[in-house]
């Protein structure tokens, strides 16, 4: 069993690597490939992520998969160390769903950007990377691979080269380094105060050892959490989200906003829940101050998206809000709080992903990056909007999309939490906030079909091709589907959300 | 009484009299003849020396056979002899090593008075060394101060007149406030002995009488001797009088006239009133505060400096502040110290002018630092000497100056409230010290454009063109070293030396 | 393994460096032959010597009655001398190739040469005093290596590495001396040699002493607000920048550091007092300033300095918390800073050596033109970050580890201190990393024309260092364990 774990990490990273190697080696780095060796790249990587997204879903879901491996000791008492269990599962699967389909949407995307080659190396790498990142059995090995993350996802954000595009990552990357420090600074402390760095439901930590040094450790969590919290955007420290996903190639930024995000959120639950324990924080200040840094977000994520005229950003900035609902959801330390918060990871990454791929339609076919050009544009590509649009109804959350159950979850929650004030302040800003996502999402839609004034006499078919637009069309009929057919996924958050607290 | 008893009357006498009969030779015979009673007189103080440590005390030798208080006596320990081996020592390397520019700078007719004033010095010196007599040692003070005088003024141009005019002056202040003392003293016990004032002032102190004027005249003494061994801040004379003269007489007065008066000093500290009423003084503590001043005045004196003998003669003022530094801290452990130093510092000291007189000499003469440029390549020996010289000084160990750090520093710790002064004056000072001397050592090694050298007359000189002064340099080196590596046999002979000296 | 061998082992390559300019040597080649083949068989000789450690004690000379140039290996010395023994060999071979463009390489070699016996003099020495003597010699040793371009920089440098290395060493010395007075000797002895009688009433002044002798060494290991000499230095030739002023000389003093603190004075006595939080402090606060100096350096090897600084400091830090713990991760830090900070000023020197620029601006797009360097170069600056799996992240676990056991509240913020140093890290390291592979859309690979990855005698060092801190990183239990138990013996 621990076979198919390894193969399934580290496939993609050697796969990639190889290729960056070979890379290096050639002569001539400057010329164009032509059409038949990009054919043979494509088919290369497809093979490699299809084949590594099958090996993660199979191992992740395989009965008796509860063993972990270990890998080696970095240190003495401190292995790298793989384990399997449910919210590894759940993170791994819809990582791989969407990996794969945004690497398939990139095939034709990245023929504009070019250097694919390069592209391709690092996309598969991360792929690695971020399934490490799910089966990561303790919280070394979860740093490992998180910094590792942050390292190779930088060269997928300044692709393009230009200068706008090596500061902005240049600034994600000092962000997430940032934050990965903060992270460290509480690593520190667990290592000190648990009984093991391993995860547990529950938590780990030692309550004789830690009773003495409260402050000193839930100062340390809370670094933790605004460190962590950089990766999920998290005010104060969002900033770079929107600064990167403009520059960066669409298909990277829709697994930026999708899927690196949720990796904070990944690892802010196992600190909380599977290390530090839920009961700890429950009712310091550190539950308070977390709440309120999220609850923050949440409302100015929307009004700045709201005010954004640039697509890429706009969205990003919605990436900032949502990513919050999810923080708001876990800050709450209550079980279907944190099953609304599961959900909704799982619901965002797809509906963020889909909405990025639209962007990057625009950006693909007609190079149009501005909100105020798009009117029209649904008579140019009725079925990319039709899938923007479904993307759109889930993440608002409108019944019966996705995004409604889970906020409808988190809303619960927060109400039956406990925690004063905060259990209405709470669900009021995500309810204003919803109503500003569709203030900033539907104009879209609308003026598309119905440019109004900006009508032009004859629309042209820009209508992406297969490749880019079944990836997309999957993606939007996921967000739909879900909705429709919640009760396996909830009942299956529901038990990781019991099983921690 | 054994033979070898006789020798440092012997000494006195013959070196007196050198001087005299240097008048009326030739001039290369008074040198020949000057150098021999020199290599003489450290032969029979070394056969002294090993004399007094196998006896393993003290022994006075009367003059005449009149006995005290009339008569002269003088009195032989460890101390003294090693004092008079080293001090002839130095003396000789000093001599030999500036033959050549003593040659050029001073007029041919007056080469035979130089020997006889070093012939009077080296006499007076050993007298001082030796006698037992308070009143003799101000005569020898006199005659050591005219010679010394006679040292400076004797390479003649402007400066050198001014100098040893300035010189004169202050000395004589010295001498007269010494004088002055002395004569307080007889006044109080009516000796001139040492041995026998230190009876009666200890009588006296343990009387409870006269009390102020003793301490005045304790007072006068050790002012009087300080501003003659150029104590902060009487100073003002040595910068000219060492950095103007020729580089014989700066090795000699540097090394060997101011520690005289030291010497002097600790004797009468010593031996006439007993160390331990003059620990409970305060003058002690005068010494102390001017001493760690003149640490670090005379070393930031020295950084200013653009030449480089005005340099090291600033750095002389530093390290007399360093002995009076080890003196003021009223132990006998810091009078080791002190005693160490004053051997040590000689050493160095003579080794650095004349090692710079080398440096010169390949730099068209000139003294100033900028002409020094690359001056190490021109005159390897030299430059090698300067270096081991200024780390001797810098306090790195191997080299003497390390010892002596390492010596006044435990002192230092002995002591209650002057610990910490004494520390970071140490400190601080072996800071400046690396300033100035690492400075110039790093100049002595910058290259020098060719076209610069050629331009401004620059040489270059081999140790084989003058084997004289190489094997001068080459000895002070050895001497430094074995200072450094060989200290423990000489804190041996200090210490014995001390012990029988009171 | 007889104890004269360690005298041996000193003197050797002195005595083989200071015969390099004399003798007759036909060609560059066999002068090279020579160099390599002294150096090599002095390592050969030394870790002969470590793996089997004479236990007695070897007197070369004695001062004075009780001080003594004595040499002894014990734990600690054994760490510094393995750490010398194997950087010094490849650090020759790749200044073979980098000093063919400096000139006067016969001097060179020399003081080279000459410095390996003297780092060797350090780390085997039995008392403070040797120490002290072989210290001093180490500051003038180095001097002409540090002057070696004979620029005016680098006389004024040279100059400023004297005034500091000797002045500290002055303050140093009064340490040295208190321990004298209120020790039972000056050999080094695990807790320290202090006798409580003696020191009565006298704890503060002692204290004092103390906190003079840690910054005195600590001035080779250019702790603020001596760390100016550090960058300055930088104008030498790369091998001395990268083994002298990464490794053997700055060690060297973060080394001395150690036994004072710890073989010296002992641990028990400074902990908790306000001397360990003067030393905590200053550490504390050269740990970020380092950092940031260098993010504001944009001269290559002057920025790698200042990082230097910053890292030094790490290991004092360790040296400061007063514990086992805190020994063993500075112990940790002093070994793999050597192996990350050698390999990323190899890179820098092979930049240099290879294009002439001096500026890190320079070196954008360089990346795709020198590979092999670069990827080195990123290696080691991910190290020097503390990414896990590499051999920087292993030695900061320690040295917070230790953090966090003293409780204390400096030792909090000495944990914070190092994860902003790892962030300023990440800036001023990356940075350069990022332009050299993505210069830019516009740029104009044909300025680089004609420039690539330079010759195995460069290469080599490169990749056994990248090398190492990889295995480092991932399989570390052995190495850090027996760091451990050497510093266990302290407690």
């Amino acid at each position: 069993m621990s076979v198919v774990i390894l193969l399934a990490i580290f496939l993609p990273i050697i796969a990639g690597t190889v290729s960056l190697v070979q890379l290096a080696g050639k002569k001539n780095k400057d010329e164009e490939p032509s059409q038949e060796q990009l054919t043979k790249l494509h088919y290369n990587v497809a093979r490699v992520l299809l084949i590594t997204a099958a090996l993660a879903i199979f191992a992740a879901w395989r009965s008796g998969s509860e063993n972990g491996v270990t890998l080696f000791y970095l240190m003495k008492d401190i292995p790298l160390y793989f384990h399997i269990d449910d919210v590894g599962r759940l993170f791994v699967t819809f990582i791989s769903i969407v990996w794969v389909l945004a690497g398939i949407y990139s095939f034709e995307y990245m023929k504009h950007e070019g250097k694919e080659q390069r592209f391709f190396g690092f996309y598969t790498i991360v792929f690695g990377v971020l399934i490490a990142l799910c089966f990561a059995g303790n919280v070394v090995t979860l740093y490992l691979f998180y910094e590792l993350m942050s390292l190779t996802t930088v060269p997928l954000v300044l692709h393009n080269g230009s200068r706008e595009s090596i500061m902005a990552a240049l600034k994600y990357l000092f962000y997430s380094m940032c934050g990965a420090y903060m992270g460290l600074f509480g690593i520190f402390f667990l290592y000190r105060y648990c009984d093991t760095l391993n995860f547990v439901a529950g938590g780990t930590l030692n309550t004789a050892l830690a009773s003495g040094n409260t402050k000193i450790l839930l100062f340390a969590v809370f670094m933790m959490l605004v460190g962590f919290g950089v990766k999920a955007g998290m005010f104060p420290m969002h900033a770079w989200l929107p600064t990167a996903h403009p520059v960066a190639p669409s298909p990277a930024s829709a697994v930026l906003s999708g899927i690196i995000v949720k990796c904070g959120v990944l690892s802010i639950i196992r600190v909380v829940y599977y290390m530090v324990g839920a009961d700890f924080i429950r009712g310091t200040w550190v539950q308070t101050a977390w709440m309120t840094l999220t609850l923050i977000t949440v409302f100015m994520g929307s009004l700045l998206a709201f005010k954004e005229k640039i697509f890429k950003k706009r969205l990003a900035y919605s990436t900032v809000s949502q990513a919050s609902y999810i923080l708001f959801g876990l800050a709450a330390l209550q079980p279907q709080a944190m099953t609304g918060a599961l959900l909704h990871s799982v619901f965002h990454a797809f509906i963020k992903s889909a909405l990025f791929m639209t962007a990057g339609v625009f950006i693909y076919k007609c190079h149009r990056t501005r909100v105020e050009e798009l009117p029209g544009v649904g008579r140019e590509m009725p079925k990319t909007i039709w899938c923007y649009t479904f993307a759109s109804l889930a993440l608002i959350g409108i019944p019966p999309a996705s995004g409604f159950i889970s906020k409808w979850y988190l809303a619960e929650g927060a109400l039956n939490a406990g925690i004063g004030a905060y259990g209405w302040i709470g669900p009021v800003v995500l309810l204003i906030s919803a109503l500003l996502t569709a203030g900033y999402l539907l104009p879209v839609t609308i003026k598309g079909f119905f440019p109004g004034d900006a009508a032009k006499e004859s629309y042209e078919n820009l209508e992406p091709s297969r490749l880019m637009l079944v990836p997309l069309a999957i993606l939007a009929a996921l967000t739909l589907l879900l909705g429709v057919f919640p009760n396996p996924l909830i009942s299956f958050a529901g038990k990781i959300a019991a099983s921690v607290m | 009484m054994t033979f070898v008893q006789n020798f440092p009357f012997i000494c006195i006498i013959m070196t007196l009299f050198g001087g005299p009969l240097s008048s009326i030779l030739g001039r290369k015979k008074a040198k020949v003849l000057n150098t021999a009673i020199i290599t003489a007189v450290g032969l029979m103080n070394l056969a002294v020396l090993s004399f007094v440590i196998g006896t393993g005390e003290s022994y006075v030798y009367s003059m005449g056979h009149f006995p005290a208080p009339w008569g002269n006596e003088i009195r032989i320990g460890v101390l003294e002899a090693l004092m008079a081996v080293f001090f002839s020592v130095i003396m000789l390397l000093s001599i030999l090593g500036g033959v050549k520019e003593r040659e050029e700078q001073i007029e041919e007719s007056k080469q035979n008075l130089y020997y006889i004033m070093v012939n009077l010095l080296l006499s007076s010196l050993i007298a001082l060394i030796y006698t037992n007599d308070i009143f003799t040692a101000y005569v020898f003070v006199e005659i050591n101060t005219i010679s010394a005088c006679g040292l400076i003024m004797i390479r003649q141009n402007g400066r050198t007149i001014v100098a040893g005019t300035r010189y004169m002056i202050m000395s004589l202040l010295g001498s007269g406030m010494l004088l002055l003392g002395i004569s307080f003293l007889y006044g109080l016990t009516g000796e001139l002995l040492m041995s026998n004032i230190h009876e009666a002032v200890v009588k006296i102190v343990a009387e409870g009488r006269y009390h102020d004027p003793l301490i005045v005249s304790l007072g006068l003494m050790s002012i009087g001797l300080a501003i003659k061994s150029a104590l902060f801040p009487f100073h003002a004379w040595l910068p000219d009088a060492y950095g103007y003269s020729t580089v014989s007489s700066s090795a000699i007065l540097s090394s060997l006239v101011s520690k005289g008066y030291v010497f002097l000093l600790i004797k009468i500290f010593y031996r006439v009133i007993g160390f331990d009423i003059v620990a409970r003084s305060h003058i002690i503590d005068v010494l102390f505060v001017f001493g760690v001043m003149g640490m670090i005045m005379g070393s930031v004196s020295a950084i200013r400096q653009s030449s480089i003998s005005r340099m090291i003669a600033y750095s002389s003022v530093a390290q007399i502040g360093y002995i009076y530094m080890g003196l003021g801290l009223g132990s006998t452990v810091g009078l080791e110290a002190t005693l160490y130093h004053v051997i040590s510092h000689a050493a160095t000291k003579s080794l650095l002018f004349i090692a710079a007189s080398g440096l010169t000499e390949v730099s068209d003469d000139s003294t100033d630092f900028f002409d020094l440029t690359g001056a190490g390549y021109r005159n390897k020996l030299a430059g090698l000497a300067f270096t081991a010289g200024s780390l001797s000084m810098v306090g790195t160990p191997l080299f003497a100056g390390f010892i002596s750090k390492l010596l006044f520093a435990e002192a230092g710790i002995g002591h209650t409230y002057k610990t910490l002064p004494t520390m970071i004056a140490l400190a601080i000072s072996t800071v400046l010290n690396t300033i100035y001397f690492m400075k110039t050592v790093i100049r002595l090694y910058t290259p020098e454009r060719q076209k610069v050298e050629e331009k401004k007359h620059f040489t270059r000189i081999h140790w084989w063109n003058e084997p004289l002064k190489s094997a001068t340099l080459v000895c002070f080196i050895a001497l430094n070293l074995v200072l450094g590596l060989g200290s423990a046999r000489i804190l041996f002979l200090i210490r014995n030396g001390l012990r029988m000296f009171g | 393994m007889n104890a004269g061998w360690m005298a041996f082992a000193i003197l050797f390559p002195i005595l083989g460096g200071v015969l390099i300019p004399l003798l007759p040597f036909g060609n560059r080649k066999q002068m090279l032959i020579y160099v390599e083949s002294v150096v090599l068989l002095n390592t050969l000789v030394t870790v002969n010597l470590l793996l089997h450690r004479p236990q007695e004690v070897f007197t070369a000379f004695r001062f004075t009655g009780y001080l003594s140039v004595s040499f002894h290996i014990d734990g600690l010395g054994s760490v510094f001398s393995w750490i010398v023994a194997l950087l010094w060999p490849l650090a020759t071979l790749y200044s073979f190739e980098y000093m063919k463009h400096e000139g006067h390489e016969k001097y060179f070699f020399m003081f080279y040469t000459v410095t390996y016996g003297i780092t060797l003099g350090i780390c085997f020495s039995a008392n403070l005093l040797s120490m002290y003597f072989f210290y001093e010699m180490l500051s003038l040793v180095t001097v002409p290596l540090v002057m070696h371009t004979l620029s005016r920089d680098a006389i004024l440098a040279s100059r400023t590495y004297l005034y500091y290395s000797i002045g500290g060493a002055a303050f140093a010395f009064i340490g040295m001396v208190f321990v004298l007075k209120y020790g039972s000797g000056l050999d080094f002895v695990p807790g320290g040699v202090l006798d409580e009688n003696l020191i009565g009433s006298n704890k503060n002044v002692l204290l004092l002493a103390f906190v003079l002798a840690f910054c005195g060494f600590s001035v080779k290991a250019a702790m603020f607000p001596f760390s100016k000499w550090l960058p300055k230095a930088g104008v030498a030739p790369t091998p001395v920048t990268a083994l002298l002023h990464a490794v053997a000389v700055v060690k060297a003093g973060a080394f001395a550091t150690m036994r004072v603190t710890y073989y010296s004075f002992g641990a028990d006595f400074l902990r908790g007092t306000w001397a360990q939080k003067v030393v905590l402090a200053l550490t504390i606060f050269t740990i970020v300033y380092g950092c940031s100096r260098a993010v504001k350096e944009t001269h290559g090897k002057r920025r790698l300095a200042w990082s230097t600084v910053s890292n030094l400091s790490y290991i004092l830090f360790g040296v400061a918390l007063m514990s086992p713990l805190g020994l063993a991760g500075a112990l940790c830090h002093m070994v793999f800073h050597a192996v990350m900070k050698i390999s990323a000023f190899f890179c820098a020197g092979a930049v240099m050596y290879k294009t002439g620029r001096d500026y890190v601006h320079e070196w954008d797009g360089l990346g795709r033109k020198m590979p092999k360097v670069f990827t080195a170069f990123t290696v080691s600056a991910f190290a020097l970050m503390g990414v896990p799996g590499l051999c920087g992240f292993i030695s900061k676990w320690q040295l917070v580890r230790a953090a966090i056991d003293s409780e204390s509240v400096l030792g909090y913020v000495g944990i914070g201190a190092l994860l902003i140093s790892a962030l300023l890290t990440a800036i001023y390291m990356l940075t350069v990393v990022i332009r050299a592979f993505y210069p830019g859309k516009s740029f104009d690979y044909s300025t680089l024309e004609g420039i690539e990855d330079p010759n195995w005698m460069m290469c080599l060092p490169l990749f056994c260092f990248t090398a190492a801190i990889v295995i480092f990183g991932i399989h570390s239990a052995p190495l850090v364990e027996a760091l451990t138990s050497i510093a266990s013996v302290v407690g």
